[in-house]
């Protein structure tokens, strides 16, 4: 019988002190194996769960996309392959840094797994730097969801001697179709995507306070790491933005070169034709209500990443890991690939539908 | 025996270097608690919620039957008794019958089990039964609100409707409740896998644990799509996304597929701890082996793999392919058969058994019972062709509460009168128990057995009135309802007595082999300072009765050889 297991001293209900001192080393536990074991089991399983909640997503996706295929191939045209492909080599080079960072941490080297989360925690607000201005430049089309979709005809109906024009991607077809008023709208994009950084950089701001808040002694070094988080994940998120708006006002001046004429007139002008015969179909809205729950909470699952790397940003910066305590880098790191897992299947099925 | 001091007690006259200390006395003050990693006070954190959302539910459950005493309007009228029967299902499914069992009960008793320190995530047991608060308060505020009328499957059309802040409270309290419950599963699986104690190989796994088990996997893959589904129906409400919502161009029916495949499973996350109790229960107070270990443990698994199959059984009315429909209708058949393999095996464990009517085993004896009936009613809805005509009657009705009401909760109160003394430390009243538990079971099948005649006879669910002709078995059904609320009042109130004038509770009172019985009760703040050795956890000749104590001794602490305990029976099968 073990009922004399706490001796009249233990006191506190949660100050535990027993044979081992080791602070890495939580008191129910035997020993850093059993652990480790216990932490990734238990993180395989969280990723289980979340395939799962992402595979709603998808059971709807494959729904809608057997019913209406023809939704999916006129609405994705609005997507721009240029940018999801950018966003998909920066997730997966993100990847590739916490891979990386993994290693060291195993390896005992603080500063490599420094360098590397710093570098994935950069990748990951420039990725959200690029989605927000995708989100903004399609809301100024009225390309939103099924209840607030608004065809794009309009744009286009004065589009048709400019047919060729309108091959490559949709909305710079638009674009040209009616010059002055996008010029209106791009200015509008740009004014309307700095309201959304701005939102993005609020959030960044309050997890920043609340990760602060998380630690329980916090002295200088932590301040400084939270906020050397926060302003890595501000100017990652501005840079993307930045980068996708040149690119896309570069892409606007440059159209009407010699380049793009050829290429309307040798190539697409099949595609001109197929396009003219797909006819707006009537629920085009409902790709965009996929498209936005499966990025936007593919980006809510970024936010949650940024959040955990920027954790161990601050931990790594206490030197709270060694060689025989890494778990928590391995464990994020994990989630991390997950997350970029799901953007790889994410861009093909919503981007690259012919 | 008479002067058995509780120096326990905090209240006794010990100064406290002398008292004896447990998870309940080690510390004092709110923050003691609301702040505990310690695995048996989250459970009993669980514990009150519970009990409190059931008594909420269940007075919802009175002002029905009230309501259903005569055709005529008595209290309310039909929008009022649809936003109560919501009220009622959704807090009785999500607040009470899912975490009822294991976040609950399996919260205090797992560890235990298991010889360990605590669970293999303390942190996030905490933050589970944080989220399960939350979910509650959007519960609560969907009732302040008011409006939510959809039912507690919420299905759409009905669920998507302009501004209509309850349903999305309820929705979101869903999501947050599904999350408190992923969570739980997720700790118990991997301390099942991580933790367990030298000697304690999966065969030698309490069978409670191996329910445990099945019930996590459950819910780490059932309920993150009820969570998806949920979050979309939000959505849907507030954005108008057009997935679910027909006049978007979305598919209802589509709902209904998601809602099912977590909502049949989620009867099992309802049904398999409960069976799991019942495993321990029927075993430990029949002193003997159970019989079939192996089966009951495969049973377990093998629901768990099935439940995920059938969870076209909801929708045979709602429009899917023929071919389908009688795919659905085979397989549902077959996933009784687990079921029915486990009755079997608790029938043939009483066999010769020397059986004791503690409150807890008539419980037990109670869920063999109403699990029969509910289970073999089951089957005539899985038929097709009767279904067709049982379909939104009474009959469902009858049919979910016996499994639902009549076995999972009464596997719930078998399990708190089973470990109430290894909880609390104290012994309830056998009287007064065996009094609540009788007429639990004559008020439960008083309320229910009629509803099975009266779906029969075409009594549509969710009606506030009805033909003159159903009148008599509706009275009979609200009597049998008050019946069980005063006895489940009665019972709640005999264990909350025992706390201040039961009698101290030795470490085993009524003779179980597993490891919960080897720690003091209640058990100290470690449970065990290190793990102890397992043997076969039914061996119940390992423990010998003891006349001072009170309570069972392990055979080999036993003085003097009585010839009962011979041997510890370690690696006996
Ligand atoms: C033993 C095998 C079982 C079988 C064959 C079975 C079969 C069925 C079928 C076919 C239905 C659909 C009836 C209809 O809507 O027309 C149904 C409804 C239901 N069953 Fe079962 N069932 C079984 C066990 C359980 C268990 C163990 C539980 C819960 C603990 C449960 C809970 C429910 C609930 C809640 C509903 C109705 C849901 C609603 O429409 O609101 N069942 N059952
Ligand atoms: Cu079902």
């Amino acid at each position: 019988m073990n009922t004399a297991a706490t001796t009249p001293t233990d006191e506190h209900a949660d100050s535990h002190d027993h044979e081992h001192h080791d602070p890495r080393l939580a008191h129910h536990f035997d020993s850093h194996q059993q652990q480790f074991d216990t932490g990734k089991l238990g993180i395989w399983l969280f990723l289980v769960t979340e395939v799962l909640f992402f595979s709603g997503l998808f059971g709807f996706y494959a729904v809608y996309r057997s019913l209406h295929p023809e939704v999916f191939l006129y609405a994705s045209q609005f997507l721009d392959t240029v940018l999801g492909a950018a966003n998909t080599i920066v997730l997966l080079f993100s990847s590739l840094t916490m891979a990386w960072g993994v290693r060291c941490a195993q390896l005992g080297q603080t500063k490599g797994l420094l360098t590397c989360l710093v570098i994935t925690l950069a990748c990951a607000a420039i990725f959200l730097g690029v989605k927000s201005f995708e989100y903004t430049e399609k809301a100024h089309h009225g390309l939103l969801w099924a209840g607030m979709y608004q065809s794009p005809e309009h744009h286009e109906a004065a589009a048709v001697p400019a047919a060729a024009g309108a091959v490559e991607s949709g909305d710079h077809g638009a674009a040209h179709a009616d010059d002055h008023s996008d010029d209106a709208l791009f200015e509008k994009t740009k004014h309307t995507l700095s309201y959304m950084t701005t939102v993005l950089w609020a959030v960044i701001l309050l997890s920043g306070i609340g990760l602060a808040a998380l630690f329980k002694n916090p002295n200088q070094k932590t301040m400084a790491a939270v906020l050397g988080c926060v302003l890595i994940s501000a100017i990652g998120l501005q840079l993307g933005a930045y980068a996708s708006i040149g690119y896309h006002h570069f892409g606007h001046a440059a159209e009407p070169t010699a380049q793009e004429i050829e290429m309307a007139e040798t190539v697409p002008a099949e595609y001109a034709k197929q396009k003219e015969k797909i006819p707006e179909p009537k629920l085009a809205g409902t790709f965009f209500s996929v498209y936005f729950c499966m990025t936007g909470l593919h980006a809510i699952h970024i936010i949650g990443g940024m959040i955990a790397i920027s954790w161990l940003i601050v931990r790594t910066v206490h030197g709270a890991f060694t060689t025989y305590y890494f778990g928590a880098v391995d464990f994020i790191g994990l989630y991390w690939h997950l997350v970029d897992l799901i953007w790889i299947y994410l861009f093909p099925l919503l981007y690259l539908i012919n | 025996m008479a002067t058995v001091v509780d120096s326990s007690d905090p209240k006794s006259n010990y100064p406290i270097q002398y008292r004896e200390l447990n998870y309940l006395n080690c510390s004092k003050g709110w923050k003691s608690w609301f702040f505990t990693l310690d695995h048996k006070r989250i459970g009993i954190m669980y514990l009150m919620g519970v009990t409190v959302s059931f008594f909420l539910g269940g007075l919802f459950a009175m002002l029905l039957r009230t309501e259903l005493l005569s055709p005529a309007k008595i209290l309310m009228g039909p929008d009022t008794y649809n936003q109560m029967f919501t009220l009622h299902g959704a807090i009785m499914t999500f607040l009470v019958i899912i975490p009822g069992v294991p976040a609950a009960i399996g919260n205090i008793i797992l560890p235990v089990m298991l010889g360990a320190k605590d669970v293999a995530f303390p942190r996030m047991n905490l933050g589970s039964f944080y989220l399960w608060m939350f979910g509650a308060t959007f519960f609560l505020a969907a009732l302040v609100i008011g409006g939510l009328d959809t039912g507690w499957t919420f299905y759409t059309p009905y669920s998507v409707r302009e501004n209509n802040a309850s349903i999305i409270a309820a929705l979101l309290g869903v999501f947050v409740l599904g999350f408190s419950s992923i969570f739980t599963g997720l700790n118990f699986i991997v301390t099942i896998h991580t933790m367990r104690p030298p000697g304690m190989t999966w065969f030698k796994m309490p069978l409670f644990l191996w329910a445990l088990y099945a019930t996590a996997l459950i819910q780490i893959l059932a309920t993150p799509v009820l969570g998806i589904t949920g979050l979309l129906l939000i959505v849907e409400n507030v954005f108008r996304i057009g997935i679910f919502d027909p006049s978007l161009g979305g598919d209802p029916v589509l709902f209904q597929h998601f809602f099912w495949f977590y909502s049949h499973p989620a009867v099992y996350v309802m049904i398999l701890p409960a069976m799991g109790v019942i495993s321990e229960v029927i075993a430990v107070h029949s002193r003997k082996h159970i019989f079939g270990y192996r089966f009951i443990a495969y049973s377990s698994i093998a629901i768990a793999i099935f439940g995920f199959l059938v969870w076209g059984h909801h929708m045979f009315v709602s429009g899917q392919s023929k071919v389908v429909a009688v795919i659905f209708s085979a397989i549902t058949f077959s996933v009784s058969i687990p079921s029915a393999i486990k009755v079997f095996n608790w029938l043939t464990t009483m066999y010769k058994g020397s059986i004791r009517f503690t409150t807890a085993m008539c419980y037990g004896l109670s869920f063999l019972f109403i699990f029969a009936i509910g289970g073999l009613t089951g089957l005539f809805l899985a038929t097709l062709a009767t279904d067709v005509h049982l379909h939104d009657t009474y009959f469902v009705v009858a049919h979910f509460h016996y499994v639902m009401m009549g076995s999972s909760l009464m596997g719930l109160f078998a399990a708190v009168h089973h470990w109430w003394p290894k909880i609390s430390g104290k012994m309830f009243s056998e009287f007064w128990g065996r009094i609540a538990c009788l007429g639990v079971f004559l008020g439960f099948n008083l309320t229910f057995f009629p509803q099975f005649m009266l779906g029969t006879r075409g009594m549509p669910r969710r009606y506030y009135t009805y033909l003159p002709e159903f009148q008599e078995l509706h009275v009979l059904s609200s009597m049998g309802a008050y019946l069980l609320g005063i006895s489940s009042a009665l019972m709640v109130a005999t264990l909350v007595y025992s706390i201040y004038r039961g009698k101290k509770a030795p470490a085993n009172p009524w003779g179980g082999a597993s490891l919960e019985w080897q720690c003091s009760s209640p058990p100290p703040h470690n449970n065990f300072d290190h793990p102890p050795l397992a043997g076969d956890p039914y061996v119940m000749e390992s423990v010998v009765y003891n006349e001072e104590i009170g309570g069972f001794v392990p055979a080999e602490c036993q003085g003097d050889n009585n010839g009962s305990g011979t041997a510890a029976g370690e690696k006996e099968v």
